[in-house]
């Protein structure tokens, strides 16, 4: 209850939809370990009138964080021509991963392509 | 002079075009593949090593080590598979019958349902060679090949010419997108890009066969029935279509009934097939080798001379419930590939991982034991993301041993 709740940074819901990338596929096949595929995984692309509206900047990082984990991402907008208002993407990887749901009704498969969390600026993180 | 092709393991597509130059033993340039292709068939950054307890071990010792894991797990699964030859895929299920172990794949939790549904005959299936010869209506639902296999549409689909699409992509083909977002393969498809709202898969799905019955179809989203329609009557007139699967429709499916009633319906009124956009260049085989030998394609316990099967052997599952008390994983990396809540169990319990490249599972693992790659420093066989065996020989020699002999020595430790 302090003040501390008055400077955190606001949070958004999102959506994350996942994807593959040439690129980060093949810093995967050179190393799974690798900075050039935590580089190309660690990033959500936004929908820039979401950006603005949430007042997210281009290069800087953001937290995403819902019940079964917490990643700090790169932010970049996207370049798709038709807006994706409240959807980011992502590229498949451990870090949206880390997000999706451990409920699989029993059935064994995970919902990998349907995340929700929240966003927000990762300030200094 | 005649030139020599390799088989390139980068994925489930297998191409068999690829040339190569050596460079003291190693692979220097790849000549035919993609970037994935190439970064895989050229040795990776980090190779992994032999380890006990994150300290450097014998090769000898690490097989004893996990023979003894083995042997005193209650419990134990054996996951992986899909960047393993097929000889390795049959050792490792005699491994999981004498260990009495859980034996699962990554097909568990992408195109499984869709490959046990071609294996019993539910759905056509055709070859790649076929598609290339024969289609003019190729539908990408859910699927980018152009970043998940960059040379689908260059070497089977779209672009090619075939022995009856003389005249390629510019007049004998059409290729059709159906995604949540607009994709590099949605670009190059065009206006036959169709956009539809994350999970609407099956909607669309059940409005096709409606408009391929005669009646109107309807979705809940911006989707018109003309559209629909129009969409409807391309994949009716095809002499030779086929529904390439991605994972964006598998996963939106709750079950693969509306997938394969569409299929059905096609084939009623025109001539369809389906081939799964399977990702680890044999994730097909393990589903055929376990499909051989039990009669399922996945998820499966042995114990003794009988067999268990069902979604509760699931890695996923088995892993949710802490059912398991040791892991042996072959060729795949369930800490990156798994959700990070799911995968956080391996932490718990000894892991054993055979792989030629250092990942987080290895990193984390009781057992590191480091193998051959498979397609440029050892041969084998394997079965392409269409179902046809193709065999492929190493480009180099490595002091390295293949998965398959690894697994013959802990069979032989136990």
């Amino acid at each position: 209850m302090g003040f501390g709740q008055f400077l955190k940074a606001p949070e958004y819901d999102i959506k994350i939809i996942t994807y593959r990338d040439v690129f980060q596929s093949t810093a995967l096949e050179s190393s799974g370990c690798g900075d050039e595929y935590a580089e190309r995984s660690a990033v959500i692309l936004l929908d820039k009138g979401d950006m603005k509206k949430m007042v997210l900047k281009d290069g800087r990082k953001a937290v995403l964080k819902n019940n079964f984990g917490r990643v700090v991402v790169h932010l970049r907008p996207s370049s798709y021509e038709e807006g994706h208002e409240g959807i980011g993407y992502m590229t498949n990887s451990p870090w949206s991963n880390a997000l999706v749901s451990s409920e699989t009704g029993g059935s064994g498969v995970p919902k990998f392509k349907m995340i929700t969390a929240l966003i927000s600026d990762a300030k200094d993180e | 002079m005649e030139n020599e092709y390799y088989v390139c393991t980068g994925c489930g597509l297998l191409c068999d075009d690829i040339e190569i130059e050596l460079d003291d033993g190693k692979v220097s340039k790849v000549n035919n593949a993609c970037l994935k292709g190439v970064a895989r068939l050229k040795e990776c950054n980090r190779p992994a090593e032999c380890r006990i307890d994150g300290a450097p071990a014998s090769l000898e010792d690490a097989i004893i080590e996990t023979a003894r894991i083995l042997k005193e797990a209650d419990s134990p699964v054996i996951f992986g598979m899909g960047n393993s030859t097929s000889q390795a895929q049959k050792n490792a299920i005699e491994l999981a019958k004498k260990t009495s172990a859980y034996f699962d794949d990554t097909s568990s939790f992408c195109q499984g349902p869709i490959v046990e549904a071609i294996l019993e005959n539910k759905i056509r299936t055709c070859t790649l060679d076929e598609v290339k010869d024969k289609a003019d209506v190729i539908v990408y639902w859910g699927a980018d090949p152009s970043n998940s296999h960059p040379r689908h549409l260059s070497k089977y689909t779209y672009f090619p010419r075939g022995k009856e699409r003389q005249r390629g992509w510019e007049e004998d083909r059409t290729a059709i997108c159906i995604d949540v977002r607009k994709s590099d393969t949605a670009t190059i498809c065009g206006d036959k890009f169709y956009q539809i709202p994350p999970q609407a898969d099956e909607e669309l799905l059940n409005a096709l066969t409606n408009g391929l019955s005669g009646k109107v179809p309807k979705v809940s989203f911006g989707m018109g029935p003309k559209k629909i329609l129009e969409l409807a009557n391309m994949l009716k007139k095809a002499e030779f279509g086929v529904i390439c699967v991605g994972l964006g429709l598998v996963y939106s499916l709750e079950e693969i009934e509306p997938l394969v009633r569409l299929m059905d319906k096609l084939n009623e009124v025109s001539n369809f097939y389906l081939i799964p956009m399977v990702g680890q260049y044999n994730m097909r085989g393990s589903n055929h080798n376990l499909h051989e030998e039990t009669g399922y394609i996945n998820r499966v316990k042995f114990t003794g001379n009988d067999v268990e099967h069902g979604a509760h052997c699931s890695v996923v599952e088995l892993l949710r419930k802490r059912t398991v008390d040791a892991a042996l994983i072959i060729g795949s990396d369930p800490m990156s590939s798994l959700p990070g809540s799911i995968a956080k169990e391996l932490l718990d319990i000894p892991v054993i991982t055979i792989d030629p490249c250092n990942t987080l599972t290895s990193r984390k693992a009781k057992v590191s034991i480091p193998v051959a790659t498979a397609g440029s420093e050892c041969g084998g066989t394997a079965v392409r993301m269409d179902g046809v065996e193709v065999e492929f020989k190493a480009m180099t020699e490595t002091d390295r041993m293949c998965d398959a002999e690894i697994l013959e020595r802990i069979m032989g430790e136990l």
